[in-house]
């Protein structure tokens, strides 16, 4: 399987299908997976920490 | 985050792009350029010894360009994987100059700038494009004046500048203020590096300098007094300024009024007709965040209307307005323009008192669309996939995840604008729609045969 992108739907769907057995390969432009979401402080509605 | 590096099915190739597709699903032939990091990824611990000592600052993208970071570096700290990159276009060394402090202070060794491209050729089932989205540029709204106005910013630079981890550590300073601090401190260095040469002529004449010049008459020619005289008049602006701006420095104050300003680039005909739907969430959040640090803050959100459609943001949304010193208002702002003190001041229609407006702010944050990823139109044509007319990848109502090509799908803002719950539901979903192309089944099998 392969991902492109590691934001936090790359991310997600690596974990879903690694957790189902699957060899997945997830490749990410920038230095670190995390993407937009890594950037932003906290998330709605809850004001949980995003990372 | 931390779970994809330590997952053992999962090869995370992080600072690497695909570049070529071939094949069919269930057998696709992947070719990935992992791009030289010139840091060995076995080797290095992510310690940061590097980057301590290494003299080159390069605007930091993370932090939007409000701070900088070094040549030698790790794109946030908690990044995964935590090796650490050198910049190509700034590393000394990769430029052909002297340096390579960094692999002296490396004690695991780990920088090589030798090291080259690596190209990987995979064997793929299925691939999902989960390449996400790029903020909307709000340069080409003449009107607003982002490129000119300092105390007119993104809501991803105001997400930074709320962040501890940000470049004004949680302090919402506003970036006019923060530019004349930086200016004070330029101002000090230079003026020290002048008084250090004028306590030297000092010494060597028991003299001090303003007792100097002030019976210093040009045409002198000793050489020696010419020049100190020379460097005293250098001072003198140096100073002058330094004083100015150490004043103008003791009003200043956090932004404490600040105006949210939505669908910026996005419900607009001119850029993109959508609506980029987690916007009027993201201000409102961003205005309560802000009124958390500082109860004194005050926020006023312009839009044509809020839309706060998903579990329990209408309520979020109510909260904000009553205990967060949040107002809505109805308006689409005209004009943006610089007022006393650089506070914006924004001109716009009351739609409800049907009144022409004008109010000033600290600080204006603009809800910019969200736009598709730079790199689109290229990765489409390395996929063999169709974009759709705004730019994102293509899709039919029916198979909402399935792309024009057997085999790949699409998750995320790659496939439209959403929001972290959507993009997470979309993820899984996307995931178990490449492992039905991948599954054999008794069906499937009949169907071959």
């Amino acid at each position: 399987m392969l991902v492109i992108g590691g934001g936090i739907a790359g991310i997600q769907s690596s974990l879903d299908l690694a957790e189902m057995g699957f060899k997945v390969h997830l490749v990410e432009r920038l230095p670190s997976i995390g993407g937009k979401m890594a950037q932003l402080d906290k998330t709605f509605p809850t004001n949980d920490c995003a990372i | 985050m931390l779970d994809v590096g330590r997952h053992p099915n999962i090869d995370l190739m992080a600072y690497s792009e695909v570049e070529k597709v071939e094949g069919s699903a269930g057998c696709f032939k992947v070719r990935v350029r992992r791009k030289a990091r010139y840091v060995d990824e076995d080797k290095c611990t992510g310690c940061g010894a590097c980057t301590e000592k290494c003299p080159t600052d390069v605007l930091d993208l993370y932090n939007e360009g409000h701070s900088t970071r070094k040549a030698v570096y790790s794109w946030f700290a908690q990044g995964i994987p935590s090796t650490h990159t050198l910049d190509p276009d700034h590393c000394r060394v990769l430029l052909g100059k002297k340096c390579g402090i960094c692999q002296k202070k490396c004690e695991a060794g780990a920088i090589d700038f030798e090291q080259k491209d690596k190209i990987v050729d995979l064997e793929i089932g299925a691939i999902i494009a989960a390449n996400g989205y790029t903020i909307f540029d709000p340069g080409k709204i003449a009107e607003y004046r982002y490129n000119d106005l300092p105390n007119v910013v993104t809501a991803v630079e105001f997400e930074r500048f709320l962040s501890a981890s940000g470049p004004t550590h949680g302090h919402i300073d506003r970036p006019s203020d923060v530019a004349v601090h930086m200016q004070i401190k330029e101002l000090e260095k230079e003026g020290n590096k002048l008084l250090k040469m004028l306590a030297r002529f000092e010494e060597k004449q028991g003299k001090k300098s303003e007792e100097f010049y002030e019976t210093y008459v040009p045409g002198e020619t000793d050489p020696d007094l010419v020049q100190w005289a020379g460097r005293y008049e250098e001072y003198l602006p140096v100073k002058s300024r330094l004083l100015e701006l150490q004043k103008k420095a003791e009003t200043f104050s956090t932004a404490k009024r600040l105006a949210f300003i939505q669908c910026v680039g996005s419900r607009d005909l001119r850029y993109y007709p959508f609506c980029s739907s987690y916007c009027c969430m993201h201000s409102i959040k961003e205005a309560i965040i802000a009124h958390e640090h500082d109860n004194a803050t005050t926020s006023v959100i312009f839009g044509m209307d809020i839309r706060a459609v998903g579990k329990g943001f209408d309520e979020y949304k109510v909260r904000g307005g009553n205990k967060s010193n949040i107002s809505y208002r109805r308006s689409r702002v005209a004009e943006i323009i610089n007022g006393p003190n650089d506070n914006p001041v924004l001109v716009y229609e009351d739609t409800q008192l049907q009144v022409v407006k004008r109010e000033e702010f600290d600080l204006v944050i603009l809800a910019t669309a969200c736009a598709p990823a730079k790199g689109m139109k290229e990765l489409s044509e390395i996929l063999d996939i169709e974009i759709n007319r705004f730019g994102f990848f293509k899709t039919s109502p029916e198979n909402p995840l399935d792309t024009t090509r057997e085999g790949i799908f699409v998750c995320g803002c790659a496939h439209s604008p959403m929001d972290i719950p959507e993009s997470v539901a979309q993820a899984s979903s996307a995931a178990s729609r490449a492992v039905q192309t991948v599954t054999v089944t008794p069906e499937k099998l009949l169907k071959i045969s």
